[in-house]
């Protein structure tokens, strides 16, 4: 029988409950925005008692089903103010499932100041002191911790580094890698402050003695799963050695450049002199001349089959970091103007470490570049500012607190940001659907709010020319499918496959009803996908937020970007009708 | 003159092939030139072209026009990771 496991951090007690019969198919995604609705009240202060942190393993994450282990974790978001759900591909949320917990719920406040460690395992969950794993590097204490508790084939850990500890904004929930690296990032939306407001620093799962995760249909599961994995197999971005086995999401640097869209110092031009130094393409060519190996991918969490998680060397051959995600590179390259790949690996090695989010961070130092605070491309200084906010220095706290207080802290006026967070790496002057998305995203700016799925092949919205969309239905459609991609646990990569091979996206929605028992169509997709938005809106509206949150900002609208010296002319009354019907 | 940036295993049709470099290869404008008609100058073969082709930082297809002092962006099949809906149809410009 499944259970949600509830930890009350104010009486410092562990209860579970049956999953309730309305939230019986919910999972991932759906379960967290769910659970955060229905129990968190939307005026809370984030960082108070009345916040909650949801974790929630996906519908078909802990089964043999491809690339299928991500971790949603929910809340009331301490950066945007409105609803938040990010996830992370982990082997923790696979060790859940398997123990039948379809979802943890973290709630109340430690009363004395103090440090817990969470552990779950078959026998249940118990809290323990966890003081002397805070104050260190990420690096540092996840080695200690696995020692602690059996080893890495043992346990799975999530934790928060100091930048939690100090409950700043841009702090992230970290998960460890197959490899037991802390790496996998639910990294947006300042969930990890909201850990840290509640004195959990760390969460360790151990399955030993579970049970498989039961299937209602075993046959159809196994045919749905076979058809993803096919497909998956298939595809030329998903298959092995296909362009994200090869190069990872970093490939992507020289096409939003070539596109004119990859946002450089601070969202200020669209192509960056040295994206070519930086792109998934340098990486591979790098690690190749300094192990003397071509270094092919590997996968951040088990079962997956894409396998696009990036490690970098030194020029020794030795491991600097893992992972250099398109992101990440984009945040610390081009949006800083730093074209050095050991620069750009430290900084990315410094966030895992403290335990933040490299798409705010590097958001934030360009911003602050832009203040006056340092000069674009110098990497060394923005190694030394990212060391202040690993030392909770006065600047340091200012920083770890985002781009947008960053920009009102140096007076700048050019902060891209939606709802308080700041944008990722697409730049919505030249390619104006993701700027819709960045919009009206509950979640604020977030690439991977609506990234994926044609809306000719979900058919929920009727006929659509994929050359001549309705842009406000196209956004709408495209969120409702990542919300449900959100739900069924697989990463949202598996869209490259199941995009182009239908009976890859057939599959997928098998293998629900296989695990489920459930007789969802492709029908559903677009249904279950407008009943967790429409919860999440309502979330978003309650805590105040209306129409003119759903905007970009000001300075996008006036400044032409180059090279295409478009501005940013979406009509609001366009952004209004996204989810007016 | 028509400036082609060329990336993945398509940067072998330009002098420098480095892959931490800008592969670019410069071609004499022709009346008529498409971005089909370029690849073919250059012995690209169609197999190896992706969705992901871009005429002045605009999304292409083999039929764009090409005008002289254009820039052309190729990525190959292996390398298709921007959708096309995030563009606007190429009629109406972004």
């Amino acid at each position: 029988m499944e259970r949600i496991l509830r930890i009350n951090m104010t009486s410092r007690t562990a209860s579970f409950e049956p999953v309730p019969e309305a939230y019986r198919n919910r999972a991932g995604r759906w379960m967290t925005s769910s659970i955060v609705h229905d129990e968190v009240p939307a005026t809370c202060h984030p960082l108070g008692p009345n916040n909650k942190v949801v974790f929630s393993p996906g519908i078909v994450t802990g089964t043999a089903s491809p690339t299928s282990s991500r971790i949603s974790v929910g809340g009331k978001s301490p950066l945007t103010g409105g609803i938040k759900e990010a996830n992370a591909g982990a082997g923790w949320g696979r060790r859940l499932a398997r123990l039948g917990i379809r979802a943890v719920v973290v709630e109340g406040q430690a009363k004395e100041k103090g440090w817990w460690l969470l552990k779950i395992d078959a026998k249940g969950a118990a809290l323990e002191p966890a003081e002397a794993w805070t104050g260190k590097r990420l690096s540092d204490v996840y080695p200690a911790l696995f020692a602690r508790f059996g080893g890495r084939e043992k346990v799975d850990i999530c934790a928060v580094g100091v930048a939690g500890e100090f409950r700043m904004a841009a702090a992230g929930v970290c998960f460890n890698d197959q490899e037991g690296r802390p790496s996998r990032y639910a990294g947006r939306g300042g969930l990890g402050a909201v850990l840290g407001s509640k004195g959990l620093k760390a969460i360790v799962v151990d399955d030993s003695g579970a049970k498989e995760v039961p299937l209602a249909d075993k046959i159809l599961f196994d045919q749905g799963r076979k058809k993803l994995a096919a497909a998956l197999g298939e595809h030329a971005i998903t298959k092995p050695k296909g362009a994200l086995n090869s190069y990872g999401t970093a490939v992507l640097v020289n096409i939003l450049n070539e596109a004119g869209g990859l946002p450089t110092r601070n969202f200020r031009e669209g192509r960056f002199e040295g994206a070519s130094k930086i792109a998934g393409e340098a990486i591979f060519a790098g690690n190749k001349t300094r192990t003397g190996a071509e270094v092919y991918n590997h996968a951040c969490s088990p079962g997956c089959v894409i396998r696009c998680s990036n490690t970098w060397h030194r020029p020794d051959g030795s491991e600097h970091t893992s992972c250099i995600e398109y992101e990440s590179d984009w945040a610390f390259g081009a949006d800083c103007g730093i074209d050095n790949l050991d620069d750009i690996a430290e900084l990315c090695l410094l966030c895992n470490d403290y335990g933040l989010d490299t798409i705010e961070i590097g958001g934030t130092l360009a911003v602050a570049a832009d203040g006056g605070a340092w000069r674009f491309g110098d990497g060394k200084r923005a190694i030394e500012l990212v060391h202040e906010i690993g030392k909770g220095s006065p600047l340091g706290r200012i920083l770890g607190s985002g781009a947008v207080v960053t920009g009102r802290a140096f007076g700048v006026s050019r902060v891209p940001h939606v709802k308080g967070q700041n944008m990722p790496a697409y730049e919505p002057r030249a390619i104006k659907g993701i700027g819709m998305t960045y919009a009206v995203s509950t979640m604020g700016a977030d690439h991977t709010s609506g990234y994926t799925i044609a809306p000719e092949i979900l058919g929920v919205s009727g006929k659509l020319d994929p050359l001549n969309p309705d842009k406000a239905e196209l956004a709408r459609n495209f969120q409702y499918a990542t919300a449900f991609v959100d739900s069924t646990g697989h990463c949202l990569f598996i869209a490259f496959a199941i995009l182009d091979i239908a009976s890859g996206f057939e599959g997928t929605v098998e293998e629900c009803n296989g695990v489920l028992g459930t007789k969802w169509t492709m029908d559903d997709v677009g249904r279950i996908g407008k009943e967790i938005l429409d919860l999440e809106r309502d979330f978003n509206r309650k805590a105040g937020f209306t129409a003119l949150d759903d905007r970009l900002p000001e300075f996008m609208r006036s400044e032409p970007l180059p090279p295409h010296n478009t501005v940013w002319d979406v009509a609001d009354r366009e952004l209004d009708r996204v989810f007016a019907s | 003159m028509i400036d082609i940036h060329l990336y993945g295993k398509l940067r072998r049709f330009a002098p420098n092939g480095d892959p931490d470099s800008d592969s670019i290869v410069s071609v004499p404008h022709r009346d008529g030139d498409t971005v089909g008609s370029v690849t073919a100058r250059l012995g690209i073969p169609d197999a190896d072209l992706g969705a992901n082709l871009f005429v002045d930082g605009r999304y292409a297809d083999r039929r764009t026009p090409v005008r002289d002092g254009a820039r052309v962006g190729l990525f190959p099949d292996d390398m298709q990771l921007l959708y096309k809906w995030y563009f606007r149809p190429p009629e109406t410009g972004s």
